[in-house]
């Protein structure tokens, strides 16, 4: 392994992941990838942007297959729905969030105001609130306002927060953080633009890399995606939800950590091109990448509306197995978010099948 | 206030889960600094602090806080990185999904209290067993060993109006206030010999403060400890507000004149008591106290704390610094 890619590719993550961007907020992100992207342009590469937000970068080759490569900036986050009286904040998720990961975490307010996650202590809660989640709807955020008049002064109704971020590597290389669905994504494809930039190589397709918005709450921002691109393939690179917990089977499980890049022949969403994905397994063979198949069909992501946009496309799904995704603290392993890089790379740049 | 601030910190990354207070004996005894006369502990855990008064034979006045907080004791290592784990103390298992841990095995050892996301729940009424719940170490957990402690990540989150949010604060708010206190004592004024008392294993219910108030055998005891803040749905008389100043407890397990006396008696130097109301029981250390050898008489003071026994307990600087006033004032009464 290459201690100095992997250092910089951390620390890369770290930073990317610590921008606030929930589905509608994305704007944070794309003007980070946008920055990032201008700084180093591979030849023939012309950026744009799709009235939802979206960020393409576009490398021309004309005549070629168009090959869309896409992954999601936005995270699943909250949204504040009412300033009581008391000046907590009442809210709404932004994107499926597990109740049971909510109480006492610590979130952060678009404009940096800090609050922790707060409900009625378990010694006050009656016979039968004990024995029900809590609801998002009885949950409170505490800024530490004493009045609705002083809250207002920091937030207004409307304004998101995010999980607070605490991006950290455990043993083992495993990073723990929010929001790496699906800004690892991002990093992928940011590294595979700047890896071509750097190397001049062409591709044989028409390539498009895609920035989507609105993956958390209901794969709306891909729509737009595909119908701007037309894309003929289409590879996401995203965030795969697995359970390969000691309590849980293997076949529940989805996929391991550690075991290489999550490659789906079908999803909760999709079911993905058998072609594509077969091709795209041979690349990782022939490169000595490691992989992974996906082993139980669950979950959804920008990769079912691309395959049904416009006028469809063949779509296949590259994915690093996460746990514990939606809550303050997902967590991937380097080595297969490292096998996602070189998978794309490797398979834009190869010469043929 | 900024002393507090700092203070609290330093006390609450101190991981004194229940039967561990011990091993942060000398990190105590080192921020109380040089203001006290004697300091030792006693074979249970518990640490005492002793600020003579310069009047001979003064009676002995025990101020109390807990130094324990809840936690987990590792009760199986996984091959690949997990750790099951056993509660210590009260533990509420639908607010550990996704909170950061701390493992103090061979060297630290940081994880992440497992959950299930939204894709994979399979209903979403049933609630978590804490036989369910891992802590995900990483790749391996080999620096780990069965019977290591874990204590939820520390972290130390400021918010609006001097109100921090850290892991513990129940009772390590209280502790701070007592520490705080003994430093602004003026001996001249003291009409007692004071005992502060950072007492172990409140938590598990097993009340180090029991066996140390046999030995001090104190004239009169003042607990301190953390009480419901005040919110949207907490009602008023379940509760008291946070950043209001420090609260002390009606309850007929506290002594009733002692109580009104150091009200009424605080009250005409205006300093404003809260008062919490707990009529039958209060489930904190004055319990053990009060019926330590032939008895004590006590008063439970304290402050508001938000999120009780949660990784992110919040708590007011300024509720802190007026628990310390009231004890510094109590030190100066006399209440015999």
């Amino acid at each position: 392994m290459n201690e100095e890619r992997k250092k910089q590719l951390l620390c890369e993550l770290d930073k990317i992941c610590s921008i606030l961007g929930p589905s509608g907020f994305e704007w944070r992100v794309r003007d980070y990838i946008r920055a990032e992207i201008e700084k180093n342009m591979p030849s023939g590469a012309e950026l744009f942007t799709d009235k939802l937000g979206g960020l393409y970068l576009k490398i021309k080759n004309e005549g070629a297959p168009k090959l869309m490569l896409s992954a999601h900036m936005d995270e699943v986050g909250f949204m504040v729905t009412e300033i009581t009286e008391r000046g907590e904040l009442k809210f709404g998720s932004v994107g499926g969030i597990n109740p049971l990961v909510l109480c006492s975490k610590r979130v952060v307010s678009e404009n940096g105001i800090k609050g922790v996650i707060t409900s009625k202590p378990i010694h006050l809660q009656t016979k039968d609130e004990r024995s029900e989640r809590t609801e998002i709807r009885k949950m409170r955020i505490s800024i530490g306002a004493r009045s609705r008049q002083e809250a207002e002064k920091y937030v207004s109704v409307g304004d998101y927060f995010t999980f607070e971020h605490d991006f950290r590597v455990l043993s083992g290389g495993r990073i723990a953080s929010k929001a790496l669905d699906d800004r690892h994504g991002c990093l992928a494809l940011l590294n595979a633009i700047r890896e071509l930039a750097k190397s001049g190589k062409k591709s044989r397709y028409e390539l498009y890399f895609a920035f989507t918005c609105r993956e958390e709450i209901g794969v709306s921002g891909a729509w737009c995606a595909s119908e701007l691109v037309k894309p003929d393939y289409a590879i996401v690179i995203e965030s795969k939800a697995v359970l390969d917990l000691p309590s849980v089977g293997e076949a529940r499980a989805v996929g391991a950590l550690g075991e290489g890049a999550l490659i789906s022949y079908a999803d909760g969403g999709a079911i993905m091109d058998r072609e594509l994905t077969d091709r795209l397994v041979s690349v990782c063979e022939k490169n000595k990448i490691k992989y992974q198949i996906n082993r139980a069909i669950s979950g959804g992501n920008d990769s079912s509306n691309i395959q049904r946009g416009a006028h469809g496309a063949r779509v296949a799904l590259i994915s690093a197995p996460s746990r514990y995704i939606h809550s303050s603290t997902g967590i991937i392993d380097y080595k297969d978010f490292e096998a996602i890089c070189d998978a794309i790379y490797s398979f834009i740049t190869a010469k043929e099948d | 206030m900024e002393k507090i601030r700092e203070l609290l910190k330093k006390i609450c990354f101190l991981p004194t889960v229940s039967s561990r207070e011990l091993d942060y004996k000398s990190e105590l005894f080192a921020l109380a600094g040089d203001c006290f006369d004697e300091m030792y502990e006693d074979s249970f855990g518990d640490l005492v602090l002793v600020v003579k008064s310069k009047k001979p034979s003064a009676p002995r006045l025990m101020i109390d806080a807990h130094f324990d907080v809840v936690g987990f004791m590792v009760s199986k290592v996984h091959e690949d990185g997990f750790l099951s784990i056993s509660p210590i103390g009260g533990v509420d298992a639908r607010v550990l999904g996704a909170s950061g841990a701390m493992v103090y095995g061979k060297e630290r050892v940081e994880g992440v209290f497992t959950s299930t996301p939204p894709h994979l729940l399979k209903d979403s009424k049933s609630l978590p067993k804490i036989e369910d719940i891992y802590i995900d170490c990483g790749e391996d957990a080999s620096l780990v060993e069965v019977g290591d402690i874990v204590t939820y990540k520390p972290h130390f989150t400021e918010l609006l109006n001097n109100r921090v949010s850290a892991t513990g604060l129940d009772d390590k708010a209280c502790v701070c206030a007592m520490l705080d206190m003994a430093m602004h004592i003026d001996k001249e004024r003291l009409n007692y010999d004071v005992y502060i008392v950072i007492s172990a294993q409140e938590e598990t219910g097993k009340g180090g403060a029991r066996f140390i108030a046999y030995d001090i055998k104190p004239d009169i005891a003042i607990v301190t400890d953390a009480f419901f803040a005040r919110g949207e749905d907490i009602e008023n008389c379940d509760s008291i507000e946070m950043g209001e100043g420090a609260y002390i407890d009606a309850s007929a397990v506290t002594d009733v004149f002692l109580t009104r006396g150091i009200i009424k008696a605080l009250s005409a130097r205006e300093i404003k008591l809260q008062v919490a109301c707990e009529p039958s029981r209060t489930h904190t250390n004055n319990e053990a106290i009060s019926i330590a050898g032939a008895g004590v008489r006590t008063a439970l003071l304290g402050v508001a704390v938000e999120g009780m026994h949660t990784p992110s307990e919040i708590v007011s600087l300024e509720d802190i610094k007026s628990l310390s006033g009231a004890l510094l004032e109590i030190a100066y009464g006399e209440w015999l």
